[in-house]
């Protein structure tokens, strides 16, 4: 019975795939859809293998600031949550512009760091950590903030210091808010990433976007667009992986 | 006259909201000496639940001291030395266990906390896993044993850094009726093993009379003290006390006591 579930989670969702990209296929063919509209599946998957050797550098340039911006943004968005919950007087002063920081449109800010900063592998690192800690941040003070009266008293009951009050019981009560915070995150860094590429520089797989959309190279331009996929679904296999391991109690 | 090992001496507390000022505990005093069990019986919102986080440093007085062994141990605005809590443990009406630390790591907690390492510490957790009957499901995590363990954990967490004194916030009021019954008993069996002094809060009359050798009884609005009830039963007690005469009558007098607070409430 197990088995059977199993199975059906793996091959439901790859039935799923292959049915949208066979329609996909056959609508292509079917209508005579030109290549530079909206290129075959086939021939992107065929461009994504063949012409590795040309997004190889792209995708590690993209995969490279992604990573780097949201490696850097989880420790400052903790290190201030913790900061904020754990001063009241902090928390009033720095509440409001942390919900400004993740309400406003950082893309927005893009030319002007570009002024300041240039195009280089710095100006997009710092983008992507200014829009993903804010995310990181926000979901962490809820967390830190949601933990049950209960076990404070516990703690409180014990003497506890603030130390280890915050390692034995807030950290892991907030811990599920946390890894939602980095699932959110972790797309934010995407997006923003790919989004300066688009404006700054000719390196990375949102320059590349941009570049073969401009030659009408679409087949191209989506073998771009479905390596970007990629990173997100690395991503995203990361986080679960970390997720597993830190509340694997919640299974 | 031996001194008190509690004593609360004209305790108030008064929490202020934004809206309105509620006083949870009114001019409260009592003294309990070592090795008694006592009980403080009231329904819901008379303060019950405060006054013990008062004496277990989880909440400041307002007025009044408290006393342990003698020493004050309430000093507005400061952290309870951990001298003091040490000579505690605390019960809560939930098991409240940590659900990322096993049974057993949730049991030695306080001896973490406290910074109690060594064979003898760690003996002392695996004895009583063992007098619970815990000793098979030490290394699960507590998502996968049932309340009536959960509690038992509870109590023994409690126990783990042998401390004098036993903080009971209802502590099976969220179990079923039988395991309730079988807990108290367990309970008793401890404390005439161990001889710690024990304060049990309740709403349960019948608990109330079952367990203790006196009981404080606690009227709301505000939470006060309205009557001192010392019962006269033999000990060891047994649950066929229950139909005695001697039990009903006690059971009565404490009902009509909870029914006058009730009548007040309504003029």
């Amino acid at each position: 019975m197990n088995m059977k579930k199993k199975v059906t989670s793996i091959v439901a969702p790859v039935v799923t795939f292959l049915l949208i990209f066979a329609i996909w296929e056959f609508a292509c063919w079917f209508y005579k859809i030109d290549a530079w509209f909206l290129p075959k599946p086939s021939e992107i998957f065929r461009s994504m293998i063949v012409d590795f050797g040309e997004y190889w550098p792209h995708l590690l340039v993209t995969l490279q600031c992604v990573l780097t911006g949201f490696l850097i943004a989880i420790p400052v968005g903790l290190l201030l949550a913790t900061l904020i919950t754990s001063f009241p007087l902090l928390n009033a002063a720095m509440s409001p512009y942390i919900t400004f920081l993740v309400t406003t449109p950082l893309v927005s800010l893009i030319p002007l760091l570009m002024l300041m900063m240039g195009y280089g592998m710095n100006m997009r690192i710092t983008t992507v950590v200014i829009q993903s800690f804010a995310v990181i941040n926000m979901n962490a003070c809820t967390g830190f903030n949601n933990v049950p009266t209960l076990r404070r008293e516990l703690m409180q009951s014990m003497g506890a210091s603030r130390l280890q009050t915050y390692r034995m019981m807030i950290l892991p009560s907030a811990a599920t808010d946390i890894i939602t915070g980095l699932r959110l995150a972790a797309i934010f860094a995407t997006t923003t990433c790919i989004s300066v590429e688009y404006n700054a520089g000719n390196t990375g797989l949102g320059s590349q976007i941009i570049k073969y959309s401009q030659y009408l190279q679409t087949t191209k331009s989506f073998a771009c667009i479905f390596y970007v996929t990629v990173i997100g679904l690395i991503m995203y296999g990361l986080i679960t992986l970390l997720q597993k391991k830190i509340v694997s109690w919640e299974e | 006259m031996q001194e008190a090992k509690i004593k609360f001496d004209h305790v108030t507390k008064i929490f202020e909201t934004r809206s309105q000022t509620i006083t949870a505990v009114k001019d409260y005093s009592m003294e309990i000496q070592a090795g008694e069990f006592i009980s403080i019986l009231g329904p819901s919102g008379c303060g019950k639940s405060t006054l013990i986080r008062m004496l277990d440093g989880i909440i400041d007085t307002t007025e009044g001291d408290i006393l342990i062994d003698g020493v004050k141990v309430n000093h507005k605005g400061k952290k309870m030395p951990s001298s003091v809590l040490r000579k505690l443990g605390f019960i809560f009406q939930q098991p409240n266990m940590l659900p990322w630390y096993t049974v057993r790591q949730n049991v030695a907690l306080p001896l973490r906390v406290f910074g109690l390492k060594g064979p003898e510490w760690d003996n002392r957790v695996e004895e009583l896993l063992e007098m619970v009957g815990l000793k098979e499901y030490a290394d699960a995590h507590p998502n996968e044993i049932s309340g009536g363990m959960l509690q038992r954990a509870g109590v023994i967490r409690a126990m783990v850094h042998d401390p004098e004194i036993l903080l009971m916030d209802e502590p099976f009021g969220a179990l079923d009726e039988m395991t309730r019954e079988q807990m108290n008993m367990e309970l008793l069996e401890i404390w005439e093993k161990t001889g710690k002094t024990i304060i049990f809060i309740t709403h349960n009359i019948e608990e109330a009379v079952l367990l203790s050798s006196r009981v404080y009884v606690m009227g709301t609005n505000p939470g006060r003290l309205v009557e001192t009830v010392t019962l006269d039963l033999p000990r060891p007690r047994k649950l066929s006390m229950i139909t005695q005469k001697d039990f009903i009558e006690y059971r009565q007098l404490l009902e009509s006591y909870i029914g006058e607070i009730d009548l007040s409430k309504i003029k």
